[in-house]
């Protein structure tokens, strides 16, 4: 049965307007929900973020004067300089292992079979992670073990940001090796074909035609994997709490304590808002870059 | 494609490298999640202890953290949440795409931007709002909020799908004098059931995983979420031994990787049919 659209329906005008009213009752309560909790928020955060605030007492508007003590801040200073060498740890290696693996088990019998050992641990929380990891890396424990060492991973930096990196790496390595095997899926054989009728095997196949075909993926790889390591709290906020002694802090976990134990609130909120500005300029300037660098290629 | 010998020896005993590696953390919880509290040595990790020691283990964590009303808080919120989000963005979805919804677009952009926002900018006034409105430390509370990281994600996959739908059906049904909702409801919520489900699977996930927004704004055993109460029992102060401390995280951590094993090839599979 067709619908002739030339039949004009009764009371046409109505319906319209009901077909409005209907549409704004379907979408409201997620907008309202999502407006209140999410937009409100974040709105409030900005503007507490100018002011000194201690949770009892009013708010008193400072301006510039949380971020201007982010200089003056060698806590702070620490954090950043974790949260960088977090950052670069955390997109390089997760995401090239995880390429690794699935460039290994791709279409090879028994791929899942051999795939299983690093997806597991992605099911896993970062406080479950975390409270493993803890456990390996402790004094005289598994990682001592197995390096012959007498370090105290937990306890000393770098160590322990380094080890953290390990934890989290071991964590995140399955998710981006899902992710290459979506995208190896969705290359064409044509070229591969083509090319190892031309004879390219191995390590030329592969930087030659793979790796230019899995770029859009692996762009989007390294940015979410950016966006997530920059907000790493869980797993360090369960292993080393940022310590001892605020050493092996990052941002997540430095908004968080100057918050909720030191009960700063507008300096926590300025640190909230710059971790949000670091993220949003790194991801913004990597995915130019991306974007540029293919407009080269052509 | 052919492969030298060298090659496919290479590539599986790499594969099998890693993959043990990968396994030694694995090995190790389980064998001292299981070994009995009491008998836990620092130097003698390696070795399964002949007693089977998990379910005392589980027993004690569960009662110096409270975990059985944490646990069922946390079954609460990682069901109810999503369920609901799901629901509020298939509808959403459903206003945009199938209702055409004036200024969808804009609708649309307010909903996904939602999935932006870093927990980070969220939590204060969270916090002092919840405090205020007496939200904090309570069951309602963390619904509300993880109900709300819920919507976005749902709301940008069931978008996308019903944009898939025929219109006709649409019409069709209004033809037939169904009512807006009846549509929805019969129609096309049961078309929608894979991308339902996708979304549910990933927001379960995501909230009984959950550690900071339960930190943040709950205090109590009977409200706070299982990774919080995992948390606390692994800090110095618990007093709690390395088995016990270990069984919880293990048992804690099952749902998830069941959830997770389970649905793997469904990921997969809807990764690669771009669906999401």
């Amino acid at each position: 049965m067709s619908l002739p659209t030339a039949v004009p329906l009764p009371g046409r005008r109505s319906a319209r307007r009901k077909g409005t009213w209907a549409g704004l009752g379907f979408v409201s309560p997620g907008a309202l929900l999502v407006g209140l909790l999410l937009y409100a928020p974040f709105v409030y955060t900005v503007v507490l973020s100018f002011t000194k605030y201690d949770g009892l007492t009013d708010p008193q508007w400072v301006g510039l004067d949380n971020f201007r003590r982010f200089f003056d801040d060698p806590a702070l200073g620490t954090s950043v300089r974790n949260t960088l060498f977090w950052v670069v740890g955390t997109t390089v290696v997760p995401v090239g292992l995880g390429l690794l693996v699935a460039l290994l088990s791709y279409r090879i019998r028994g791929g899942t079979l051999f795939r299983l050992p690093f997806m597991l641990p992605y099911a896993l929380s970062g406080a479950g992670t975390g409270v493993i990891w803890m456990f390996l890396l402790q004094n005289g424990g598994a990682a001592n073990d197995l390096l012959g060492s007498n370090l105290h991973f937990l306890q000393d930096a770098p160590y322990n940001t380094i080890a953290m990196i390990v934890a989290w790496t071991w964590q995140q390595t399955g998710v981006n090796t899902l992710f290459f095997m979506v995208g190896l899926q969705s290359i064409p054989a044509e070229p591969l074909e083509a090319a190892s009728l031309d004879g390219a095997t191995g390590w030329k196949l592969f930087r030659h035609i793979t790796w230019p075909l899995l770029a859009p993926l692996t762009t989007v790889a390294v940015g979410l994997a950016l966006v997530a390591s920059l907000k790493t709290f869980d797993i360090v906020w369960v292993m080393t709490q940022g310590g001892p002694g605020r050493n092996s802090e990052t941002l997540a976990v430095t908004m968080y304590r100057e918050t909720f134990v030191t009960g700063r609130y507008g300096y926590g909120s300025s640190v909230a808002l710059m971790l949000t500005l670091v993220t949003g300029a790194v991801t913004l300037a990597y995915l130019r870059r991306q974007t540029s660098t293919r407009k080269e290629l052509g | 494609m052919r492969e030298s010998r060298a090659g496919w020896l290479i590539r599986r005993a790499v594969l099998t490298v890693l993959g043990l590696f990968w396994l030694i953390p694995v090995y190790l919880l389980l064998v001292n999640a299981f070994r009995p509290s009491t008998g836990y040595e620092a130097g003698k990790i390696w070795v399964p202890d002949t007693h089977f020691g998990l379910f005392d283990n589980f027993r004690e964590a569960w009662n110096s953290a409270g975990l059985g009303p944490s646990i069922a808080s946390t079954v609460l919120y990682s069901v109810a949440a999503p369920a609901i989000g799901v629901l509020l963005g298939a509808m959403a979805g459903f206003a945009i795409v199938v209702l055409r919804l004036r200024a969808g677009f804009w609708w649309f952009m307010l909903l996904f931007g939602g999935t932006i926002f870093p927990t980070q900018m969220l939590l204060i006034p969270l916090f002092l709002g919840y405090s205020s409105t007496d939200l904090y430390d309570r069951r309602g509370g963390m619904i509300l909020v993880y109900t709300a990281i819920s919507v976005p994600l749902a709301a940008f996959v069931l978008r996308n799908f019903f944009t898939g739908v025929a219109y006709a059906i649409y019409e069709a049904a209004r033809v037939d004098g169904a009512s807006v909702w009846r549509i929805f409801w019969r129609i096309y919520l049961p078309l929608a059931l894979p991308a339902l489900a996708a979304v549910f699977v990933l927001s379960f996930n995501f909230i009984w995983n959950d550690l900071i927004f339960g930190l943040t704004l709950s205090q109590t055993d009977t409200v706070r979420p299982v990774m919080t109460a995992l948390s606390s029992l692994s800090s110095a102060y618990a007093g709690t031994t390395v088995p016990v401390t270990l069984a919880a995280g293990l048992v804690m951590s099952l749902p998830t990787v069941a959830v997770f094993l389970g649905t793997q090839r469904l990921f997969a599979r809807g990764l690669a049919l771009g669906q999401f």
